[in-house]
């Protein structure tokens, strides 16, 4: 009867929605388009539109003009560009060299190594940039005054206010993205096509050369585009050393247009534009490089262990390189920070300084209000939106590889979207768009978890893209045939292959929703404000060693939480 | 004769009137604070404050306020003031009014009275200060004072300097930190030799010393703790004395110092707007200027002295007449010292 009372359409439109396969990418596409393409239409409108007198706008092409014909478009964009691919290939050479020596061969001492890499990840980029200033600051810097010292040398060797020295912090930042990613890829290889090399006649180099790194291309490709464009779209480094360098790139001068008075979102837009274009050609390129997927899905249904490589004597090389790394990248920061969070101010290591030492700004945190709130809602916010992000990720990774719908590329696209749109302008966009929205989220950290759930989906995207894209699509046909729902196959067949992928990738995106800074900056009020927005107000009013004292503290949580999910998910396949 | 009854009985009436207004505008102004309280806690109790209060002076300062209004609970949105007025102003383009009261440099109180966001309201505490430490629509908070200062580990007692002429000798070359946007320097030097060439030529003298800019007061202070630069000629008075006291290497000259002004305004249309005038009218009263006194911050208050010694020997006051010619000095600032 009820069926009977329905038009035509609807009637035949309904089953089509009952059935997941269908309503699945429909949902899927929604929510997308809801949290990348709302902001971003914002961001567009707001890049035509001019402001004449307060509160009164015109639609005009002048801002594109101001942003992209001024004597600065040159320097600004040969700036971005070398600090974004200078950046892009450190911190993948560094990240694949630690995950190789970490996963697959038989470096001494290689497992203490895996967390160790991590540790670069959990330090806020706000708090990174202080720890390197501290050390390679051309005057007070510890290691410039100690190799002065021991070298008698006349000018200080390192000067981190300078386009590699941005590129050295940016970069060590950025390693342990690159690192978890390669992990989860040379976790996921079927060792029988290195095997069939060695059993060739190759040596351990070349069947790393011709065999391993070329199955791995795929995932090198994505991997560096999304170091290339997350570089591009940083703030942190560039406001913090660019910025007293005077060297401009992309985002501080977005971040120079929103904070001149009156606000030029119009000019900001204008540049944020151009950062979108920069990425779709990325977009491009990543996708006609994984059109040749299938090639190298090495995921199969034969059981399989990644294999070892045996480096013979140089493992002692590969655990030198360790060594280092560990010393001057991982150790060497988080020390002077913890130097710092026992000092009354910040002083060089001497007797003096040693007789200043106490647990004063810690005793200070312990009473101080803000702090406590801000970690509330740091640690909520991470896993939140670690766990919606892959959730969410991960069923538009399904849809995207292996569903087959016309016209789901658009929807890898829409996922990858928001990865162009820096921090902060991500946060302008999410103000206008939210200080009027009916529902009043404005000024919660639910506007934050929107934001940081937007952010981070391309991240959730590569990892569980980069997994999915490994599994054959045998599983899924062999479990239809068996009489498998779509739901059942998805649950019982696709999820469990996917978890090395879900697993890295939410640790990723916990860590980097704990630091966030730069959406949160303008998103944050007092209520809903943040660990590393406190990191950041107090550094800027000078508090320099309790804001070491709190990086010591989030890294202590971040830790907390990455060793209880490490600990969970190795009970699901991430741990081998 | 019909003239002059006409003209006293309508002088009768305005006097009436004028009485009545007032009897009217007194019952309003004297409002004791107690009375907005009640008031503020129907609003809900929360204060929504823009305000660029340092957390080391704001929880200070802040608490008393809580504690002297039950009920009432400060929600302190602190960023610096450029970015807390582009918040306001953006939020103001999306519709909204959230914040109630915006705390922070004239400078920046008055560019949100240029966009129109800012209530007027005359309060009756400022009856008490000069005219140039209140408007129609904002009210000083306290005053804060650029000045000299150096790393007592890197300057020698022979070498310390007394002024700002001072850094214009060559032997500061390379050794001084400045905050990029301290347009008020060459404003209050422009007052001190009521001439802007002789500040600009001074300024130049500095400028060849090829100071490093930072942007960020307190951090400028922490950088000169750290060694960063020998000294700043940039820096804020207030920021010193809480840091020799705890042993950093720090000194600074109170001989002569640039001033200008920290404002409180109401914005227009807050959401809490009892509780907005309760807070504004309690920063101006002599009890909350005590509280920004003991709170580290120089209060704009004739009456009360500040808690450390932060008042330079002269000051040169940047007022509301500098400031509205601020883009003219600040392109003359920029081009000085070569800044974007």
């Amino acid at each position: 009867m009820s069926t009977l009372a329905l038009p035509r359409s609807a009637r035949d439109t309904l089953p089509l929605l009952r059935d997941p396969a269908l309503l699945v990418p429909l949902v899927g596409a929604g929510v997308l388009i809801y949290l990348a393409v709302l902001p971003l239409f914002m961001l567009l409108l707001g890049s035509f539109q001019a402001e004449v007198a307060p509160r009164e706008f015109v639609y005009t092409l002048k801002n594109y003009q101001n942003a992209y014909a001024s004597e600065y478009t040159y320097s600004t964009f040969r700036n971005s560009l070398i600090f974004a691919s200078g950046s892009a290939a450190l911190s993948f050479i560094l990240g694949t060299l630690l995950a190789w020596l970490t996963e697959r061969t038989n470096t001494p001492l290689r497992a203490i190594f895996v967390p160790i890499a991590v540790v670069p990840l959990i330090l806020p980029g706000v708090l990174e940039s202080i720890a390197w200033i501290f050390l390679l600051s051309p005057k007070f810097g510890y290691l410039n005054v100690w190799l002065k010292y021991f070298f008698g040398l006349q000018s200080a060797p390192f000067n981190v206010f300078s386009l590699p020295g941005m590129i050295w912090v940016h970069s060590v930042g950025q390693v342990p993205l690159a690192f978890l990613m390669m992990v989860a890829a040379f976790k996921s290889m079927d060792p029988s096509l290195e095997e069939s090399a060695m059993m060739s006649g190759g040596n351990t180099w070349q069947t790393l050369r011709r065999v391993t790194l070329r199955l791995l291309m795929p995932t090198c490709g994505s991997v560096l585009l999304i170091l290339f464009v997350r570089t591009l779209e940083s703030f942190e480094t560039p406001a913090l050393i660019g910025i007293p360098a005077r060297i401009y790139v992309y985002t501080s001068e977005i971040y120079l247009a929103f904070n001149e008075y009156p606000p030029d979102y119009g000019r900001g837009g204008a540049l944020a534009v151009g950062l979108l274009i920069l990425s779709a050609i990325g977009v491009w390129l990543y996708t006609r490089s994984t059109k040749e997927g299938k090639k190298f899905q090495t995921v199969t249904g034969k059981a399989f262990r990644p294999r070892q490589f045996d480096l013979g004597p140089w493992r002692w090389a590969g655990f030198g390189f360790l060594m280092i790394y560990f010393v001057f990248v991982v150790l060497l920061p988080f020390l002077v920070l913890l130097w710092a969070s026992f000092l009354p101010f910040f002083a060089a290591p001497s007797w003096d300084a040693l007789q200043k030492l106490g647990l004063d700004n810690y005793r200070y945190l312990g009473g101080f209000r803000p702090f406590w709130e801000a970690m509330k809602n740091s640690v909520i916010l991470a896993t939140l939106t670690a766990t919606v992000a892959m959730v969410l990720t991960s069923l538009v990774a399904w849809i995207v590889y292996k569903s087959r719908l016309p016209g789901s590329w658009i929807l890898d696209f829409l996922a990858f979207v928001p990865i162009t749109i820096p921090g902060i302008v991500m946060g302008m966009a999410l103000i206008l768009l939210y200080v009027a929205f009916p529902i009043p989220i404005y000024g919660t950290i639910w506007v934050l978890l929107i934001a940081y759930v937007t952010r981070f989906i391309p991240y959730g995207m590569r990892s569980a893209s980069g997994s999915i894209m490994q599994i054959h699509s045998e599983l899924e046909e062999a479990a239809a045939a068996s009489g498998a729902s779509w739901w059942e196959t998805f649950r019982r067949v696709t999820l469990p292959l996917l978890r090395p992928g879900f697993a890295a990738g939410w640790i990723y995106i916990c860590i980097v929703s704990f630091r966030e800074f730069s959406t949160s900056v303008l998103l944050a009020t007092g209520e809903s404000r943040v660990l590393s927005i406190l990191l950041f107000t107090m550094f800027e009013q000078g508090q320099v060693t309790v804001v070491a004292a709190i990086g010591i503290l989030m890294i202590l949580t971040l830790l907390a939480i990455v060793g209880v999910f490490y600990k969970i998910s190795g009970r699901v396949g991430l741990q081998t | 004769m019909y003239r002059s009854k006409r003209t006293a009985s309508t002088f009768a009436g305005n006097f009436i009137l004028s009485c009545l207004l007032l009897i009217f505008s007194s019952t309003v102004s004297a409002q004791s604070l107690d009375e907005i309280h009640k008031q503020a806690l129907k609003e809900g109790g929360t204060l929504n404050f823009y305000g660029t209060l340092a957390q080391i002076n704001a929880e200070k300062i802040l608490p008393v306020f809580e504690k002297r209004f039950p009920g009432i609970k400060v929600n302190h949105v602190d960023a610096t003031a450029d970015k807390l007025v582009a918040r306001a102003i953006t939020e103001a383009r999306g519709g909204r009014v959230i914040g109630d009261v915006f705390q922070g440099s004239l400078e920046n109180g008055l560019q949100l009275q240029q966009q129109g966001l800012l209530m007027e309201r005359v309060l009756p505490e400022a009856a008490a200060y000069p005219d140039s430490l209140k408007g129609k629509d904002w009210i000083a908070s306290n005053v804060i004072y650029f000045v000299g200062a150096w790393n007592t580990g890197l300057v020698k007692k022979e070498d310390e300097p007394k002024g700002f002429e001072d850094f214009a000798d060559p032997k500061w070359k390379g050794k001084l930190i400045a905050e990029p946007r301290d347009v008020e320097i060459l404003i209050g030097l422009s007052k001190k030799y009521k001439s802007e060439e002789q500040a600009i030529a001074l300024l130049k003298k500095i400028a060849a010393n090829n100071p490093e800019f930072h942007k960020g007061h307190s951090e400028l202070a922490e950088f000169l703790v750290a060694g960063q630069a020998a000294a700043c000629f940039t820096c804020y008075s207030h920021h010193f004395p809480l840091r020799i006291k705890k042993g950093a290497p720090l000194n600074y000259f109170l001989s002569e110092g640039a001033a200008a002004v920290d404002s409180t305004t109401i914005l227009k249309g807050a959401p809490h707007p009892n509780t907005a005038l309760l807070f504004a009218r309690w920063a101006a009263s002599e009890e909350g200027q005590k509280a920004y006194a003991q709170g580290g911050r120089t209060p704009a208050h004739p009456k009360i002295e500040p808690v450390e010694k932060t008042r330079p020997e002269k000051s040169y006051f940047v007022g509301v007449a500098d400031i509205k010619e601020w883009s003219k000095y600040e392109r003359i600032w920029k081009g000085i010292f070569n800044l974007r």
